[in-house]
């Protein structure tokens, strides 16, 4: 269990039962700083208001400037109005929790964290400082010498260093966090090698040490003491410029530039490519130990409420940023959480929606528009790719940036951002901010939390929101991928081996022609990277797409083949039914019109002043004035037909099919239509025929086999249409509608083990299971 | 054609013949609610039509619930709606976000599925 679940009082500590400390001093320490757990109990019932009862929302006083900027931030909490809490809070401190807090204090100190954090790192350097140099650098190395004592246990020794000309506040700043920070990385030690290594390294750098004065540990309380002093006289009315921590943090800093403060703060004074540039090529633990070094402890017992420890740079900074909401969502979810995990049910109590609930709690998690991610790991992982010896940042970066096109709004925007050092910062702050004004937390966790509390979930019921949280999770891996291609924004495919091909355009017809659909994807689109401006080689792609069942990528080809070639009958016509299938009546009027005025033949019907206000029973008169012009036309049919689907009017549309069918008998994409028409119009049996007949017409028609399964599911017949969506998804593993329906058919017939086959897309799995 | 935009208009008018079919009569038979769907074309609580789903008699009709109260009532953007209707958001996650509101009894806003819906076919 990581320190910061323990100082939180994650899902782990807050089991039903052990209510407030004894047998976790720090689930005591979290509860001095969080409120005891009986008193959250109470605050939930009346939550969203009651949550400001919460005394660690004093450290973000300025907080309700960004919230009532929100939309919704109507049902937040006020942040500012519990000083009668704030004092109960402080007096904790003094009285009758001391005892508490100093326990849970001694219990972090031997928590082997650092420990771990150093084990499976990179072996360490030699602790060889070299004592040369620019002052800067003998300043980091001997810094780097006594982070790495840590490790080996070696006593450090006052060295004689050249001047350095450290200013009295480098000194007072080294001083105040050495003492700190040795008692953290040197857990396992006993206070004399403490002090000793402390002084060491103070008297190497001449500087006073008043440890010994101050007896054996006074800085502890003092350190807590101080920030809520000034989080308390931040509170006062008139200023809230700024948190207290913060502001301290601020004060530490010579100037007010961006963070990785202290690192920049040396920059500032010693010049670029200081310390500050060693800073960034260190290894990943002496970073985290230097950093850890400068900030203050409060600090982090806070900022570990919602960023994992590893994230301390960014976490402060984002809290810097004003990023107050998530720490209101942050809330809410803790509460939710303690509220669920008064559920006794042991299947709830394991289920990973309590987990996610948790993980919520603790900032691991945070919810973007469309996805989960965690927030730490994530962040921890980019920051060691970053760091870590091998790859480079600057790789990382160029990689990040190439990427950035398709990958425009991800969720790891914002750790690119950091790794681009903040050059967006306020771009970043928005985005947090507007995650978690979507987030709705006070919303959810007030409805949940009382109906969980009323019991009104059955047993089963539990189990329900516990499978869709394992739903959720799986949902957002193809979420990310596919956010792009709803935004209109054609998606290449990876690992393109038709790239280079001589003539890839001549392959794609070869193998859509063949039944081949995503290997033609892959040439055509080699085509359309090579040769952008060719309509055909898009129009083919969003063919091939439409009959693969992904109509996102069919009408993002099809937009880019229309931009090329905006008069192509076909483009149009494709483009008219993409938007009929994706119910967007205006945009399919508009270029089924834009079908009829192009037209070489009926172009004189449409006045193009009628392209600016478009009515669907214009457009339908106009096309039935075509369709007397010239009724062998098997076209013009066509596009009544769809028109018809667009209006609902499903037997007209089911005939100008019919009629076209007769002209074009081997159309298989005509009897798809007339199948996907009278199985809107609940003709499901019909249906089945006509697909069967456009599947005769073409074996590999993804379309038409997931419009089966989608036939028999709305008959009820699930056993079938999972065959059918099995099938079509065997062709084509990246149409993601049969993947949604194939999921609902499985749980209507109950099959939780193949829910989970089709959770982790195991089609091998399915197909044995469900063979055609 | 019908005079407004939302997406959702096509999947209840799918419903209403949905619901005299065979499979539909399963679902009143299974579920047995009455359901209301606040259907806004941008944002909850603005400009929004009213479904009444009837899975007690097997109905669908356009307007508030009048003969009482509905046993539930979502409030959806058009979007999430059919997001939720088609699969591609789980009614619980919809919920999570705030992307659907529910009043009413939660109990029987979970027999609130996917499967419900006839999906659309696609041409």
């Amino acid at each position: 269990m990581s320190m910061r679940e323990l100082v939180t009082g994650g899902a782990a500590c807050a089991v039903p039962g052990s209510s407030s400390s004894s047998s976790n001093p720090l689930g005591a320490f979290a509860n001095a700083l969080i409120g005891s757990s009986s008193k959250t109990q109470g605050v939930l019932k009346e939550i969203p208001n009651a949550a400001a009862a919460s005394p660690h929302a004093q450290f973000y006083p300025h907080a309700d400037d960004p919230v009532a900027a929100l939309p919704g931030s109507e049902l937040d909490r006020p942040f500012l109005q519990s000083n009668p809490q704030g004092s109960e809070f402080i007096r904790g401190f003094r009285t009758a929790d001391a005892n508490g807090l100093a326990d849970a204090w001694e219990e972090i100190q031997r928590q082997p964290h650092f420990d771990r954090v150093y084990e499976g790192a990179t072996p360490a350097p030699p602790i060889q400082p070299s004592l040369d140099g620019p002052p800067q650098r003998v300043l980091s190395s001997f810094l780097h010498s006594f982070v790495d004592s840590s490790r080996s246990g070696i006593p450090l020794h006052p060295t004689p260093l050249p001047l350095l000309g450290l200013s009295q506040g480098d000194k007072q700043c080294i001083r105040d966090r050495s003492s700190i920070m040795a008692r953290h990385i040197f857990a396992d030690k006993s206070e004399e090698f403490i002090n000793a290594q402390v002084n060491a390294l103070l008297s190497s750098l001449e500087i006073e040490n008043d440890i010994h004065a101050r007896g054996p540990m006074p800085g502890r309380f003092r350190e807590l003491e101080d920030y809520w002093n000034e989080s308390q006289g931040v509170l006062k009315p008139g200023a809230h410029a700024a948190d207290g921590w913060v502001t301290e943090f601020s004060q530490n800093r010579p100037h007010h530039g961006d963070l990785e403060a202290w690192a920049h703060s040396f920059e500032q004074k010693h010049g670029a490519g200081g310390w500050a540039s060693e800073f960034e090529q260190m290894d990943i633990r002496s970073n985290l130990a230097l950093s850890f070094l400068f900030f203050p402890l409060l600090s982090r017992a806070l900022s570990s409420l919602y960023v994992h420890e590893q994230a301390q740079l960014t976490s402060v900074d984002q809290m810097r940023g004003g990023n107050i909401e998530s720490l209101a969502a942050i809330q809410q979810t803790r509460m939710l959480a303690h509220t669920l995990s008064q559920n006794s049910d042991p299947k709830f109590q394991n289920s990973k929606f309590l987990q996610f609930v948790s993980k919520m709690s603790r900032g691991e998690l945070i919810i973007d528009d469309n996805q989960v991610k965690p927030a730490s790991e994530n962040w921890a992982t980019e920051y060691q790719q970053q760091y870590n010896g091998g790859a480079s940042w600057a790789d990382e970066f160029v990689h990040d940036e190439a990427s950035r096109d398709l990958v425009f709004r991800g969720p790891d925007h914002w750790a690119i951002e950091f790794g681009a050092e903040r050059l967006q910062q306020e771009s970043v702050d928005d985005q947090w901010v507007n995650e978690f004004s979507k987030l709705h937390a006070d919303d959810w966790a007030e409805e949940f939390g009382h109906q969980v509390g009323e019991r009104a979930l059955g047993d089963s019921s539990s189990d329900n929101w516990a499978n869709s949280y394992d739903e959720f999770l799986n949902e957002q891996l193809v979420a990310k991928q596919r956010s792009d291609a709803s935004r209109g924004v054609y998606v290449f495919s990876d690992m393109n081996p038709y790239v280079g091909h001589q003539n890839p355009l001549k392959e794609g017809q070869e193998l859509f022609r063949k039944g081949l659909l995503s290997e033609a994807v892959l040439a055509l689109e080699a085509e359309v990277m090579k040769n952008p401006e060719n309509a055909e080689g898009w129009r083919l792609l969003g063919i091939t797409h439409a009959e693969n069942d992904d109509d996102q990528q069919a009408i993002a080809a099809m937009m880019r083949a229309q931009e090329a070639d905006p008069t192509n009958l076909e483009v149009l016509l494709a483009l008219g039914v993409s938007h009929t299938n994706e119910l967007e009546q205006t945009a399919a009027l508009k270029y089924l019109y834009g079908w009829l005025r192009h037209h070489p033949k009926y172009g004189t019907l449409a006045p193009p002043e009628l392209a600016n206000s478009l009515y669907y029973a214009d457009v339908a008169r106009l096309f039935n004035e075509a369709a007397q012009m010239s009724p062998e036309d098997a076209d013009v049919h066509i596009v009544l037909g769809v028109l018809y689907n667009l209006s609902r009017e499903y037997d007209k549309a089911i005939a100008s099919f019919k009629t076209a069918l007769k002209l074009k008998p081997n159309d298989y994409s005509l009897w798809n239509k007339l199948g996907a028409t009278q199985a809107n119009s609940v003709q499901s049996a019909d249906a089945i025929l006509a697909y069967q007949q456009a599947l005769d017409l073409k074996p590999n028609y993804v379309r038409a086999w997931a419009n089966m399964g989608i036939s028999y599911a709305n008959q009820g017949m699930y056993e079938e249409s999972i065959r059918y969506y099995v099938r079509a998804l065997a062709m084509n593993p990246k149409a993601d509608n049969a993947w949604q329906y194939l999921r609902i058919s499985l749980s209507c017939v109950s099959r939780n083990d193949m829910v989970e086959a089709c959770d982790s897309r195991n089609l091998e799995l399915l197909q044995k299971e469900f063979p055609l | 054609m019908a005079n407004t935009e939302l997406k959702s208009d096509n999947l209840f008018e799918m419903m209403k013949a949905h619901l005299a079919s065979d499979a539909g009569k399963e679902l009143t038979k299974k579920i047995g609610l009455v359901y209301q769907i606040n259907i806004a074309p941008k944002k909850i609580g603005f400009d929004e039509v009213s479904y009444i789903v009837d899975l007690k008699k097997g109905e669908v009709t356009k307007g508030k619930y009048e003969g009482g109260k509905p046993d539930a009532i979502f409030s959806f953007k058009d979007d999430d709606f059919m997001k939720v209707a088609t699969g591609k958001m789980n009614p619980q996650i919809a919920f999570m976000r705030g992307a659907m509101k529910i009043k009413g009894s939660l109990s029987a806003a979970q027999k609130f599925t996917p499967d419900i819906f006839p999906k659309p076919a696609k041409m």
